[in-house]
């Protein structure tokens, strides 16, 4: 801001005053009516719900090109929030949370979007959005009274609720990101007590990730540091049956953002900035394969 | 200049739907802004609006500030400032209207982030230099020169206390002055 500017806006506020009531509860209710806040949930799920919140922020700036221009996978916006919608839905099923949209026919997540985005393509891009946002909260709601350690299941995928909705969280964030790239408008990242939980998350895929790739970490530890705001340290073995960490082989320190973002499927592998020690072969093989289930 | 931590944090709380931060913002920066809408408008409800407005545009509109650009309390009292200017504006020319046929309009194009048009920027520089040399100098190292509170008071040779006094002395005669010459 221009100096002048600065000095006579400074010079504007040197009387503060008070208004005669506090403004207070009325801008709060008024702000519930103009954005609706991210949905009450339970705590572990609240990073979900804060990137489902951010996500809206940026869908409400969007104007009609915006919703029809491509982000990623060859899909506008509207598909694209249709898409996150589906992937929702099914999660939701799987926990006995109200499934929205169209009928629930197909349970795997390509499918099930081909379903939900050819509904959506009826209908304007503000009612995808609220759809999306709709069914996004009643999943947020339903999570509130549950345990984190509920079984839950997506395309084929066997694990717990809490760590499902941590991987919606990553996915809605990732392309929460995508499309502000897009769109050009600058995305702050979420707060660190809902980076950290992600970033646990990715951490403890990695032997999964590997795996998942012909590759066995047993026997193979990993000393991961992550930097940067919800950041931390984990000592992980990389078999995926092993509960206790060895003397690690490799020590990779890299920053939590880009991290996740690798998990996500988001940046070259080959290129990832990172600091290694030790077994430099290790690393690469645990780098490489880190977005192995990143899908679409 | 970019913005603190603290504002870093609000708004990333914001924008994550975080309610709790929005209260948060309207308790530290409300008086501010409505002390600016009040010193604009010279009313009170109007103030009031204004102010209750300017929040919720952050609440709606998050993204639309950008803590590299600025801080918020700037980012926040620019948007006060158009809207009070908007309403003495609007007023204005009911008023003149309501008398016959306008002899003159001001600009009404401004720059999306523009504050003050060319002639208004340059009378706060004349308000500046009407200063008395004690407080004129503060102002002029704190604002023009980008000194801290701290280098300003080095440079004067007096305390940082005194420094920060003077300056806050001098955004208020500067207020005054400038509110005298609109009537």
């Amino acid at each position: 801001m221009d100096p002048v500017e600065r000095l006579y806006l400074d010079a504007m506020m040197e009387d503060p005053a008070v208004p005669a009531h506090s403004l207070r509860p009325q801008l709060l209710a008024g702000a519930r009516a103009r954005r609706r806040p991210a949905a009450p949930t339970a705590v572990w799920a609240q990073p979900y719900a804060g990137r489902v919140a951010a996500m809206d922020a940026l869908l409400a700036s969007a104007v009609d090109d915006d919703w029809s221009r491509i982000i990623v996978e060859g899909w506008t916006l509207q598909e694209l929030v249709a898409h996150l919608a589906a992937k929702d839905g099914l999660l939701a099923a799987s926990v006995g949370a109200p499934v929205l949209g169209p009928p629930l026919g197909a349970t795997d997540s390509m499918s099930r979007t081909r379903d939900v985005q050819a509904y959506e393509r009826g209908r304007s891009p503000e009612q995808t959005r609220r759809d999306w946002r709709a069914q996004a909260d009643a999943l947020c709601r339903h999570l509130a009274d549950l345990d984190p350690a509920t079984p839950a299941s997506l395309d084929g995928m066997d694990s717990v609720i809490g760590d499902h909705i941590l991987a919606r969280g990553l996915e809605t964030w990732v392309h929460s990101s995508d499309a502000a790239a897009t769109a050009q408008v600058r995305l702050p990242d979420p707060i660190a007590e809902h980076i950290r939980p992600t970033a646990d998350l990715c951490a403890r895929l990695l032997p999964w990730t590997m795996l998942f790739s012909g590759l066995d970490g047993a026997g193979r530890t990993l000393h991961l540091r992550l930097t940067g705001a919800g950041g931390g340290e984990w000592t992980l073995p990389l078999g995926v049956e092993e509960t206790t960490p060895g003397t690690p082989d490799v020590h990779i320190t890299a920053d939590v953002v880009t991290f996740c973002f690798l998990l996500g499927g988001r940046g070259d592998p080959a290129a990832f900035p990172a600091d290694v020690t030790g077994d430099a072969d290790l690393a690469r093989d645990i780098l490489t394969t880190a977005p192995a289930f990143s899908g679409p | 200049m970019e913005a603190p931590y603290d504002d870093r944090l609000l708004h990333q709380r914001v924008v994550g739907g975080d309610e709790a931060a929005l209260g948060e913002v309207y308790d530290r920066l409300s008086s501010l802004i409505f002390g600016l809408s009040l010193r604009v408008t010279r009313d009170r409800v109007i103030a009031e609006d204004i102010t209750q407005e300017v929040f919720l545009v952050f609440w709606e509109r998050p993204l639309a500030y950008d803590p590299d650009r600025g801080t918020l309390r700037a980012w926040l009292a620019t948007i006060a400032h158009r809207r009070a200017v908007d309403h003495v504006r609007a007023e204005e020319r009911r008023r003149v209207s309501a008398l016959g046929p306008r002899l003159f309009e001001r600009e009404p194009a401004r720059l999306e982030d523009t504050v003050l048009a060319a002639d208004e920027a340059e009378r706060v520089r004349q308000a500046v230099t009407s200063l008395p040399d004690g407080l004129r100098e503060a102002v002029e190292l704190a604002y023009f020169g980008g000194r801290t509170y701290r280098q300003v008071g080095e440079e004067l040779g007096v305390p940082e206390g005194t420094a920060k006094s003077r300056i806050r002395l001098a955004l208020r005669r500067l207020a005054d002055a400038l509110a005298e010459e609109e009537v």
